[in-house]
């Protein structure tokens, strides 16, 4: 355990990726016809992957602990010290994901301007002049996309259940 | 009949709007190349959603001209604040910037924009001429040669794309394995579905794209909240007008490193894998070697600013020559041009530019013609470069994730494709944070199909896996991508081990065996003068490491520097 450094414990979840996802591929059912069953395929780029996995566990587990990259000095090393380092990757993905689960509710307009109005405060600050030029902004840009493909495109984009029609 | 395809063409890109369709890709090209931290890939990837509904040669003329506007905007940024607006500009920062600080932003730019253009236009010429011929020579291919193909396309990914080959190799199996979910094309078999409608229907490829590139390349981008508060040029505006007169007299004297710098940036773009990033340090490094006053790189002198931008505008000709001949994307951005194509129902192969003459030469000119907007579009640009310079990172980001969303949508009007998206921005942003190189999955998601495919098609014509191995476009492709596969070894060890002594020499040789085979059963002359070619190439390498006695220190000290 001591020789275990990041890559190592990465390649070891592969591993494991790899094993579940060779197993998830005996699921697949066999059909009688055709040469190349649909289960090969997937099976080669497994055992490839698999093969690669446990040559970059033995490559990590030859250069030891400690082994970090450059760039990577910086980085903190306490679960709370990662989440204020990816504050904003992570806020990023939790607003995308609220935006996602509200979209049947509040149709891509209202949704699309409101996540970029959340996102341009989560990011850039919430002082009253921030959120009236992050409003605006919101507006006018996710405004003017969702008018170029409604009316220039006729793409029909999705509608809330909040505001039907729109 | 070439004649008729080629009035055709013109008549499809040369109307109004398509004309103003290609000036407006140029544009944001030109704005997303000079903005670090986006790169033309990027911008290629997100100009995809507004092409569904155009023709195909509409749409792609739209793609190739944001191609065209990116390969020349990263030098704006780069001669200006120092700061390379793509890779693929890293080099000009080297002698442009100085240049610029030296009181002659005017002269650099011009240079830039010249530059970029003759060598848009060499690549351009080279696409026409070189593209049919390769085509040919593609229409040999029988799928065992076909899957082999892919196979050296990701191998040679893989190892030109990171620092580990392992990581890369992983990320282009990833990339496949990614590709099987859903019905398999061949039997129609659900795999990988685990009960899910969503997965059931595969991944929409466009928005593994958009996820994987542009989603958690934006993540990255605002990563530090500092930075991404602040905007590219805090300092006062830069004021530059392109000094065109000068900068032309100053080119054709120097009409030698443009031809050589186009020709490298061409022949690095056919390669897959290898790209403008390579191309124009390689450009920048020639030009070094073969200068009579080496000693001067990188204290602004005009051959420093022309290497770079010929090479890294010819990068994109090269790759379209692959993608147009083979179907083979040379890089993500030709990658995502393929997508475009199967969008339309059009599948590149080596029979594309015969059974699709319009749509291919429209593609060649929408080239050309996107190189001269670009030359007239780089002065007003200016102007909008370093207003868009003043924008906060926060803005671009949330604005064009926001796009993003609205963007994958339009692909096939359903809310899985925005799910995909997300995972793959996570997935993308993880295997950056860990180093895997995105390039080789990205062509293992455009290639999947394909490779798996012809498999199929290679043992439903012979069970056997021998053609593999004994026919001659296969073995080729075997070996080059086994030597590829070592590449990034070799150069760590060159100068150090003894082994990479006979590592060129072996690459020879064994090359020359398939290429024997192809001379041998076609009675190919050419063929078998290129067999010799490389045998003796091989041979002569050999002999000079014998002569000057196995000597490790000879061969070191040939890495790129930027200095």
């Amino acid at each position: 355990m001591s020789r275990m450094n990041r890559d190592a414990w990465l390649a070891v979840f592969l591993l494991l990726f790899t094993g579940f996802m060779f197993w998830a591929s005996f699921e697949i059912r066999e059909p009688d016809y055709g040469v190349l069953a649909p289960s090969v395929w997937p099976r080669v780029i497994l055992i490839i992957f698999g093969f690669l996995a446990t040559l970059l566990l033995v490559q990590s587990l030859r250069a030891g602990p400690g082994t970090i990259d450059e760039g990577e000095k910086d980085r903190p090393s306490s679960v709370k010290g990662y989440l204020v380092y990816w504050r904003n990757p992570i806020v990023c993905f939790g607003l995308f994901a609220a935006y996602l689960a509200l979209l049947p509710v509040l149709g891509m307009l209202i949704d699309g301007m409101a996540f970029v109005f959340a996102l341009l405060g989560a990011l850039g600050g919430w002082t009253p002049r921030n959120m009236a030029i992050h409003a605006a902004v919101a507006v006018i840009t996710v405004g003017g996309m969702w008018s170029l493909f409604t009316f220039g495109l006729n793409v029909l984009l999705p509608t809330g259940m909040l505001i039907p029609g729109l | 009949m070439i004649i008729e395809n080629i009035m055709l063409a013109f008549g499809e890109v040369l109307t109004l709007k398509t004309v103003l369709l290609m000036t407006l890709g140029v544009a944001g090209g030109l704005i997303a190349g000079a903005i670090p931290g986006f790169t033309i890939a990027m911008a290629v990837v997100l100009t995809l959603p507004f092409t569904f509904s155009m023709p195909p040669s509409q749409g792609l003329a739209t793609m190739v001209s944001v191609l065209v506007g990116g390969l020349s905007g990263g030098l704006m940024a780069g001669i200006l604040t120092g700061i390379p607006g793509t890779p693929s500009s890293v080099a000009t920062t080297f002698d442009g910037f100085p240049m610029a600080r030296n009181g002659k932003p005017g002269l650099a730019l011009g240079l830039g924009v010249w530059s970029s253009f003759c060598g848009g236009m060499i690549s351009a010429v080279l696409l026409v001429t070189l593209a049919p011929q390769l085509a040919r020579v593609g229409l040999e291919f029988q799928p065992w040669d076909y899957f082999m193909l892919v196979m050296f396309a990701l191998t040679i990914t893989a190892s030109l794309a990171g620092k580990n080959i392992v990581k890369g190799l992983m990320a282009g199996a990833l990339g496949l394995l990614v590709r099987t979910v859903g019905e398999d094309e061949a039997a129609g078999m659900a795999r990988f579905d685990f009960g899910s409608d969503m997965l059931l229907g595969g991944f929409d490829f466009i928005a593994v794209l958009i996820g994987l590139f542009a989603f958690s390349q934006l993540l990255n981008d605002v990563r530090d909240p500092e930075m991404a508060r602040k905007s590219l040029s805090e300092a006062s505006p830069v004021k530059a007008r392109i000094e065109h007169r000068n900068a032309i007299r100053e080119i054709a004297k120097r009409w030698i490193i443009v031809v050589r710098s186009a020709f490298i940036g061409t022949f690095t773009g056919i390669l897959p894998g290898a790209g403008g990033s390579v191309a124009n340090i390689l450009a920048y490094d020639q030009a070094k070697k073969s200068s009579r006053h080496p000693e001067k790189f990188g204290t602004g002198i005009p051959d420093g600013v022309i290497a770079p931008e010929s090479s890294n505008n010819a990068v994109e000709g090269g790759a379209l020559i692959t993608m147009m001949a083979l179907g083979i994307p040379g890089d993500v951005t030709t990658a995502v041009m393929l997508g475009a194509l199967l969008i339309h129902d059009v599948v590149p192969s080596p029979t594309f530019i015969t059974e699709e003459p319009v749509l291919a030469y429209s593609i060649f000119i929408a080239f050309f013609i996107a190189n001269f907007i670009m030359l007239f579009l780089q002065s007003g640009m200016l102007r909008v470069f370093i207003l868009v310079t003043r924008i906060r990172m926060y803005f671009l980001a949330a604005v064009i994730l926001g796009f993003c969303g609205m963007g994958v949508f339009a692909l096939n009007n359903v809310a899985s494709d925005l799910w995909t998206l997300l995972w793959f921005g996570i997935l993308g942003f993880l295997m950056r944070h860990f180093g895997f190189p995105l390039a080789p999955m990205i062509l293992g998601v455009v290639l999947g199909n394909i490779a798996e495919l012809n498999l199929a098609r290679a043992l439903a014509i012979n069970e056997s896996l021998l053609p593999f191995f004994t026919r001659p476009w296969a073995l080729f492709f075997l070996i080059i991508a086994l030597f590829s596969a070592m590449f990034p070894w070799f150069q760590t060890a060159r100068g150090r081990k003894k082994w990479t002594l006979f590592y060129l020499p072996v690459a020879c040789f064994a090359a020359c065996v398939p290429l024997a085979m192809m001379a041998w059963q076609n009675s190919s002359v050419p063929r078998g003068v290129i067999a010799v070619i490389v045998v003796t190439s091989g041979a002569y390498i050999l002999a000079q490491r014998w002569r000057s006695g196995w000597s490790l220190e000879a061969h070191a000290g040939h890495e790129l520097s930027e200095s």
